[in-house]
């Protein structure tokens, strides 16, 4: 109990005093999970408004799969892409491990399932009398398309922060191809809140923990807050 | 040239981009804090990639160091803690520059297989056996391989006494291997799985240590991540003599011939600065102030008490 | 112009139109009625280009626009408004100014042309309101000014004011005829609501069973209904069957053993069905004057007098059930009740005959 309430005083210190470690954590862990979220958005949106627009064959399995993909274990993400960038592997050349692009790259790839999959129901939501009058209007297929998003802007936002809110606080892939490194540079660095909080504990620092922890929650519950917000107004 | 429409876009999206504005601000803050770390050299800084135990790192050795090599040689070291086993495996994938790893018979197979080269010993210290004060299987003083037999005997017969092992194939779990070997067990049938009183943490050091903390149970260390993390611990050393409890760490290059794009210059700048006189005596002192001792022991010198050549700890990679 | 030629649209097994054949006219209101499911909004989305028909052309001032590549420049010479008012989550200004957005308009025409149309349905100054905070009549105003302000040069309403309240209907309508009238837009409009396609339409289309049943001027289909179905459809309470037994002109039906003098272009032994009017049909007491010569005068029984709105709906059987449609003074004055002996009497020319399928 003396540990929790101590590490917790301590960890509002570290908040309040702006401790330049934990404030260069966070924002690294903001930077990656933002830049993920950004180019997950840039596939998926578009990727969700093919298979949600789109008449082929297998329509339906894809969806089913890519829900199935919502559950797809951080780990094996960070496994996969671990080989994949490996010296060894098929992208060694790129020399991607231990690097913040490595990290972007894997939290891509997890948060892009549920992205499209959201994007597909998010799309789906709207009022086919919308769809309906967007054509009768004489809309192209670009106009069509980017007016429907128009429309679904609040629940495309709220994909957005989904896909946010799981890349930032994933910690496995994190770990496996980031390799929680803390370089003298902030660009070099691949410690972000979860690993650095998965290390802090190992390492006892309980204290430091808590304070990341709270960090790591406050922007979490911010992010969802500020769509509560959007979308209620 | 339609002004006014993106004003309006303006207005109308206000919120969303009053929000993203807030977002990017705050970034920026952030940032502006730390920023002023970053080194604004305009020369493009040659990067060291290091795989380590983390035995090394947990202590904090490396903390003190690097920046003193970073400055000097104007590079950045990117150092990845792992344990022994996972910092080979990082070195035969070519994912890294150097290893810096305490288990020499490993380090023979991964030189000899031709991933490493130009090893050189920069430190060495000893294992303890550490445990509860209680000490309930009675090993205080006694010579390691002893020490396990009687753990074993005691956790055999169900009394309360647990050994946890690193588990993680670290050259700590070696180590401890090679112990159980010498008093006469076989580690895969007699020790692992062998009953409760066997634990695998499957954990860096520090972690392992924190564990056994919890447990109350007993767990072989290098005494450096001991020292650094005892502090936090109710457990004492309660073996730390016998031949067997050497703990020697070197640094090596990856070859390469394997890897051509081994950054081989730092590399060797690297572990250069590991032997040279001025960082042994600052591993020789690290760690006194705090702990009344030293973690480790400078190599140099001692070459002869540690089993290398000379020229492992001296000679400079050309 | 627009003709529908053999038009037919199958959902999967679900045959909707079953051969659709009819045109509307430059410039003329014509209104789709039919039953609830008959198709009425599928004919509609087909003309916009929304579906494809499963089978038989749809020509657009000659031109089959289903076999068009340059479909959209057809779509963009028609404006739809749907049944449900649905807006865009935007201003009123925005959510109008989108179809003329599509069409690359200037900044300045988009504002001028917004102005003109909000004005035009009367929703001048809402410009700057969220769409969505709207009434479900303002919506549906919107939609209309949406619709409006591309100038198509036909408008197609897919039951425009069946969610609304009649304030709102009236609206509507009037804004209909209005634009029909003053911009010569050609409309077609769906609607379930008979009267409404009475009030507003030059010529009307009866939608049955999949195809048009009838398609004439609202009086033609009032009152000459071509068909069973489309009497009932109407309004029409008195359908008979019988079948012809004199000669052309002034034939008699026989109907269940009655015999009633109609004008009927059938041959004797057609089988068919007396549509009469209950406004047609009078009564009198049993014993009173003779009906006036040339009428058909049936002796019957009252078997109920039912209150509807200011008059009473009595139902007297004579061999076969009639209404007729009663102020209550005349129903006090007859000292009609249950049971009471009464004559009713029709012309033959208030008898519509029409060929039982």
């Amino acid at each position: 109990m003396y540990e929790i309430v101590e590490g917790f005083l301590e960890a509002i210190r570290l908040i309040v005093t702006l401790d330049p470690d934990v404030m260069a954590i966070a924002a690294r862990s903001i930077a990656i999970s933002l830049t993920a979220t950004i180019v997950a958005s840039l596939i998926a949106v578009p990727l969700g408004a093919a298979i949600n627009f789109g008449t082929f064959p297998g329509r339906k399995s894809l969806i089913n799969l890519i829900q199935t993909l919502y559950s797809l274990p951080t780990v094996i993400v960070g496994l996969l892409i671990f080989l994949l960038i490996s010296r060894v592997g098929p992208f060694g050349f790129m020399r991607l491990l231990f690097t913040p692009t490595a990290m972007i790259i894997a939290q891509t790839v997890l948060i892009l399932p549920i992205m499209t999959g959201l994007t597909i129901s998010a799309l789906s939501g709207v009022d086919p009398v919308i769809r309906d009058t967007l054509r009768s209007l004489g809309a192209t297929r670009l106009q069509f398309l980017v007016n429907i998003l128009k429309e679904a802007r609040f629940a495309i936002l709220a994909t957005v922060a989904v896909g946010f809110g799981r890349a930032i606080s994933e910690v496995g892939a994190a770990i496996l191809v980031g390799g929680n490194i803390a370089a003298s540079s902030f660009a070099s660095s691949t410690r972000v809140l979860t690993t650095a909080i998965s290390l802090e504990t190992s390492m006892g620092n309980i204290s430091q923990s808590i304070a990341l922890g709270l960090v790591l929650l406050a922007i979490a519950l911010g992010v969802n807050l500020a769509i509560t917000t959007v979308q209620h107004r | 040239m339609h002004v006014s429409r993106y004003i309006n876009l303006i207005i109308m999206h206000r919120r969303i981009i009053f929000a993203v504005a807030a977002v990017m601000v705050a970034l920026m803050l952030i940032c502006g804090c730390t920023g002023t770390t970053t080194d604004p050299t305009p020369v493009e800084k040659q990067q060291l990639r290091i795989a380590t135990t983390t035995s090394l790192y947990d202590t904090k050795l490396l903390d003190h160091i690097t920046p003193i090599f970073e400055e000097k040689y104007n590079a950045e070291v990117l150092i990845v803690s792992a344990g022994t086993g996972k910092a080979i495996e990082y070195g035969q994938r070519g994912d890294v520059d150097v290893l810096m790893v305490h288990d020499r018979a490993r380090e023979d197979a991964f030189i000899a297989d031709g991933y490493g080269i130009n090893r050189r010993v920069f430190a060495y210290n000893y294992f303890v056996l550490v445990g509860p004060e209680s000490d309930p299987a009675e090993i205080k003083g006694m010579q390691p391989e002893a020490a396990f037999t009687a753990i074993r005997e005691k956790g055999m017969a169900g009394e309360d006494v647990v050994f946890v092992s690193r588990g993680d194939a670290s050259g700590t779990h070696s180590k401890e291997k090679a112990i159980w070997k010498g008093a006469g067990f076989n580690y895969s049938t007699d020790v692992q799985g062998s009953g409760d009183w066997y634990q695998e943490a499957g954990t860096g050091m520090g972690a392992t240590l924190t564990l056994t903390n919890e447990k109350q149970a007993y767990t072989l260390s290098d005494i450096g991540t001991y020292l650094a993390y005892k502090g936090d611990l109710d457990l004492v050393a309660l073996v730390d003599e016998g031949d067997i409890l050497l703990n020697v760490y070197c640094a090596m290059e990856i070859n390469p011939e394997k890897y051509p794009d081994t950054n081989t210059t730092v590399a060797k700048d690297w572990v250069n600065f590991l032997i040279s006189d001025d960082i042994q005596k600052e591993i020789a002192s690290f760690g006194v102030d705090q702990y009344g001792q030293p973690l480790f022991y400078a190599a140099q010198d001692d070459w002869e008490k540690i089993g290398v050549t000379e020229a492992e700890v001296k000679d400079p990679i050309a | 112009m627009i003709e529908l030629e053999n038009v037919s649209k199958y959902f999967g097994d679900t045959r909707v139109l079953d051969g659709v054949t009819g045109k509307v006219n430059q410039g003329e209101i014509f209104a789709v009625i039919g039953p609830s499911g008959s198709g009425k909004s599928t004919l509609l989305r087909l003309i916009d280009l929304l579906d494809t028909p499963t089978g038989g052309t749809i020509r657009v001032d000659g031109t089959d626009i289903h076999a068009e590549q340059r479909n959209l420049s057809i779509r963009r010479m028609m404006g739809m408004v749907f049944q449900k008012p649905a807006v865009f989550n935007a201003t009123v200004a925005e959510n109008v100014a989108v179809g003329l957005r599509f069409r690359g308009a200037s900044k300045s025409e988009i504002h001028t042309r917004i102005e003109e149309a909000l004005d035009m349905v009367g929703l001048a100054g809402y410009g700057e309101r969220r769409a969505r905070t709207l009434s479900g009549g303002e919506m549906q105003r919107v939609a209309l000014a949406r619709a409006m302000v591309i100038e198509p040069e036909i408008l197609l309403l897919d039951e425009p004011t069946a969610n609304l309240d009649p304030v709102s209907v009236a609206t509507i309508e009037d804004l209909a005829v209005r634009i029909n009238r003053d911009l010569g837009t050609t409309i077609v409009f769906s609607t379930h609501d008979m009267y409404q396609g009475q009030r507003l339409a030059h010529r009307i289309g009866v939608l049955m069973n999949g195809v048009f049943a009838q398609v004439g001027t609202p009086r033609e289909v009032f009152t000459l209904p071509a068909s069973r179905e489309v009497a009932r459809f109407v309004g029409i309470e008195n359908i008979v069957e019988g079948v012809v037994v004199g000669e052309n002109a002034a034939a008699v039906v026989d109907a269940g053993g009655v015999r009633i003098r109609a004008r009927s272009p059938f041959e004797a032994g057609e089988a068919v069905s007396l549509c009469i009017r209950s406004e047609d049909i009078r009564i009198a007491v049993a014993d009173g004057a003779a009906a006036a010569p040339g009428r058909n005068a049936l002796p019957s029984t009252v078997t109920s007098v039912v209150p509807r709105g200011p008059f009473s709906r009595v139902t007297v059987d004579c061999g076969f059930a009639l209404s007729s449609i009663l102020s209550w003074k005349a129903v006090d004055n007859l000292g009609i009740r249950e049971g009471s002996r009464v004559v009713v009497s029709f012309t033959p020319e208030s008898v519509h005959v029409v060929r039982r399928e």
